[in-house]
């Protein structure tokens, strides 16, 4: 396939999630639900499917019953398409409460969406001493009991060996692709939708295709943009706010967005005997995040240094409303890349942004500073 | 026109409880301002922190949230609240954190100093957003930061799991402070600690418990100012006599007809959530006025710590509002409710806190069904005066106390 028709394929994936479902149902397949750092090599090792929900740019209805306003728009809409039936035939929803709205959906959840069961995944913050990957494993036994009780699937060893290495061969392809669209000719959109399109499909499926990118694009034309930013946010998937990096000629040199790169930065390390063990040690090495606790705020530093190795002369924060976590960081991150002479903007979205006018002055006054 | 006679009020009893509690909260500043003159270490701490380990190990620390509640109810909020939006935070943020790291920056409220950080402790317990709030801190300060991590429970019992997870964390904490601070733990003064935490904690569940008498003998506002000590102050002597001193006096009131709530009890309800502070006196006088008292509060139920041992207190601090799953939460309340013969709740919608508002649509249709009650929400904040609406809270309330009527009519 050329690139054109790889990435015609993953964006009808990016856009068509429910689809996707269908078709994992279709097939006999037994789809959960997760989202930010759910265990989906344990999901996958068990036979069962996992498959992103990040909400969506929905009006929200039936979610305002359960939410205040003032719940990420993420969390709200999630809720929303779990009450209008949009996630039917899923088996479970598995969600980590790594921040307080995150805390709140599985609570609504079971009493919204009584048909998909609501599996808590309890993450320890003090993750690298010893008794924080107890507490890690203690969890990851929790999600695998009640996943064995509501699906029937069993869990084993062996299976989650396997599983490991396909998710840590996946990480390392979405790894290179990041280098490579950061390099060669790749539109926002198109980059968007490799990493949307990874939610939605088994990652042996995704790699095989984003392989064969990788290669078709290398063959390509390189980039030459001269407005190279690092994109940092929860979200940055919106197709009119990604029509305005075109516009502006704002090429996207790297990111730090949670539903993009954040997820591939870590491996299993497979040298640890036990997979599970491994597993554990996957999440407490991880850092660099706005979810887990950063005394050293290290993740400024990570935005920073990022920045200047794709040659990225600015930084885009993408600031999901109501998302606090991301509101404390930006303060430190913004006088980080003042002191480093990068450029940055804050730039407010919402999944229900209908208005992109504001974006685009902010945009457009951004890429005149390069 | 007769001319206006203002009502000659006796000077408040230095021995009362209440002189007693207000004594204890303020000199917990100027003891912290008096310490750091002499050179010793402050820390800053999170409301929900074990106050066991800074008052085992003998150390002086302040309580950003109260400080930023005291400067909100002083009328400091909005000042404080813009410097920080000023400095790139969102107007989003929680506005305790906000008024805090304004603080930081200025060093100085003329509505209420404190000494600034040479540490910060941390529990999330409360909610996640401390950690966030806590990590600038120690940022911009470089100062070190020791985080007690007491995960959300999504389930009704707290597991071993996690009581080992808090447990160990808990002597880590205690073994860093040693270090930065010299200070060396003594099981044996945690166990006084403990003892005198625990009869705190009894003598203000008796005393929060005394609503169940109708009337009631106090004014729920009471608790929002008294809690203040509870946060801070539990494992002191003076904290737990003056505790005990409002327990007596609340059984004396029932004895003699008396309350602290000046006005006919005609209704009394629950009142959910953190206090709007910049505006007590609006949200109080409303509730007054139409001889509505708020007689109980989860705060009630909140600050008993009562626990066996280290182990056992571990749980204990993963059992705090906040920190539970919607059923448990939900459970507390209504015991309440039906103790305290509650006939309506009232919820402040928190634009502040997320965690606590959350799920609290659902949580308070839960409560409003098994108690037969109506409920009756209005937003506001707990720092931030930008976010009430005078007229809403009084439609609201005026709505709530017609369903209390008319279900009193139909009894």
């Amino acid at each position: 396939m050329t690139s054109k028709e790889i990435f015609a394929k993953l964006h009808e994936v990016a856009f068509n999630p429910k689809q996707q479902l269908n078709q994992y149902l279709a097939d006999g397949k037994k789809v959960v639900l997760v989202t930010y750092y759910t265990p989906n090599e344990i999901i996958h090792s068990m036979g069962l499917v996992p498959m992103g929900v990040w909400g969506a740019d929905i009006q929200l209805n039936q979610s305002k019953k359960y939410f205040p306003a003032f719940i990420c728009s993420i969390m709200q809409s999630i809720l929303e398409l779990g009450i209008n039936g949009t996630y039917k035939g899923a088996s479970a929803l598995v969600v980590p409460s790594l921040c307080d709205s995150l805390k709140c959906i599985g609570q609504n959840w079971k009493y919204a969406v009584k048909d998909i069961p609501f599996i808590p995944m309890s993450y320890p913050q003090n993750r690298k001493p010893d008794y924080g990957k107890r507490f890690t494993k203690a969890g990851y036994e929790r999600v695998i009991s009640d996943l064995e009780a509501i699906t029937g699937a069993h869990f084993s060893d062996d299976n989650l060996r396997v599983s490991n290495h396909i998710y840590n061969e996946h990480n390392a392809v979405m790894r290179e692709f990041a280098e490579v669209a950061s390099e060669y000719e790749v539109s926002a959109q198109e980059r968007s939708d490799v990493f949307k399109s990874a939610w939605f499909m088994l990652p042996e499926e995704h790699t095989t295709l984003v392989k064969e990118l990788i290669e078709r694009l290398k063959e390509g034309p390189k980039d030459s943009r001269k407005v190279r930013v690092l994109v940092s946010g929860i979200l940055a998937d919106a197709p009119q706010l990604l029509e305005l990096f075109e516009k502006y000629g704002i090429k996207v040199a790297f990111d730090d967005v949670c539903d993009e790169s954040r997820q591939y930065k870590k491996d299993v390390p497979e040298t640890i005997q036990n997979p599970m063990d491994g597993l554990v040690e996957k999440f407490c090495s991880m850092d660099d995040d706005t979810l887990l606790y950063d005394a050293d705020k290290k993740r400024v530093d990570y935005i920073v240094t990022e920045a200047q190795k794709h040659h990225a002369e600015g930084v885009i924060v993408l600031m999901t409303k109501f998302c606090d976590p991301e509101e404390f960081d930006y303060v430190p991150i913004k006088r980080a890349c003042e002191k480093a002479g990068l450029h940055q903007v804050n730039i407010e979205v919402d999944r229900q942004m209908v208005n992109y006018e504001q974006a685009a002055t902010q945009l457009e006054a951004f890429s005149e500073l390069f | 026109m007769a001319e206006e006679v203002k009502k000659q009020r006796p000077a408040p009893d230095p021995n009362s409880a209440k002189m007693r509690l207000r004594k204890i909260a303020a000199d917990a500043y100027s003891d912290a301002v008096e310490a750091k003159k002499r050179g010793e270490l402050v820390g800053w701490c999170s409301s929900n922190f074990p106050v066991e380990i800074p008052e085992t190990l003998g150390l002086t620390v302040c309580y950003p949230e109260n400080q930023a509640a005291g400067i909100a109810a002083r009328g400091g909020g909005e000042r404080m609240c813009s410097e920080a939006e000023s400095e790139g935070y969102s107007n989003d943020i929680c506005a305790y954190a906000r008024i805090s790291l304004a603080y930081m920056k200025l060093k100085s409220a003329p509505e209420q100093d404190m000494p600034l950080p040479d540490y910060v402790l941390c529990a999330n317990n409360i909610c996640n957003c401390m950690i966030k709030w806590y990590e600038n801190i120690a940022k911009e300060l470089n100062i070190p930061m020791i985080m007690i991590d007491i995960p959300f429970n999504p389930d009704y019992e707290v597991s071993e799991a996690e009581i080992d997870y808090i447990e160990a964390q808990m002597w880590d904490a205690i073994h860093q402070l040693e270090k930065i601070t010299g200070h060396k733990w003594s099981d044996e003064k945690f166990r006084q600690v403990q003892q005198i935490s625990g009869r705190a904690s009894k003598a203000w569940l008796d005393a929060t418990a005394t609503a169940r008498y109708v009337p009631s003998p106090f004014n729920g506002f009471d608790l929002l100012n008294h809690m203040a000590v509870m946060v801070t102050a539990r494992g002191k002597e003076e904290a737990a006599e003056a505790m005990d001193k409002l327990n007596s006096e609340y059984e004396e009131n029932h004895l003699n007809g008396t309350s602290t709530f000046h006005a006919e009890e005609k209704y009394r309800i629950m009142f959910e959530g953190i206090a709007c502070w910049p505006w007590l006196r609006v949200t109080s006088t409303g509730l007054k006025g139409r001889g509505i008292n708020m007689v109980t509060t989860i705060y009630a139920d909140a600050f008993g710590f009562i626990y066996k041992d280290f182990r056992d207190m571990c749980r204990a601090y993963a059992e705090v509002p906040n920190c539970m799953n919607i059923e448990h939460a939900r459970d507390k309340r209504v015991r309440l409710c039906k103790d305290n013969h509650v006939e309506g709740l009232l919820v402040h919608t928190n634009r502040s806190c997320k965690l606590w508002s959350g799920f609290m649509p659902e949580m308070s249709r839960q409560i409003g069904k098994e108690c037969n009650i109506p409920v009756v929400s209005f937003d506001g904040d707990q720092a931030d005066p930008r976010n009430f609406s005078e007229a809403q809270y009084d439609t609201r309330v005026q709505g709530l106390m017609e369903i209390m009527d008319t279900n009193k009519e139909a009894k």
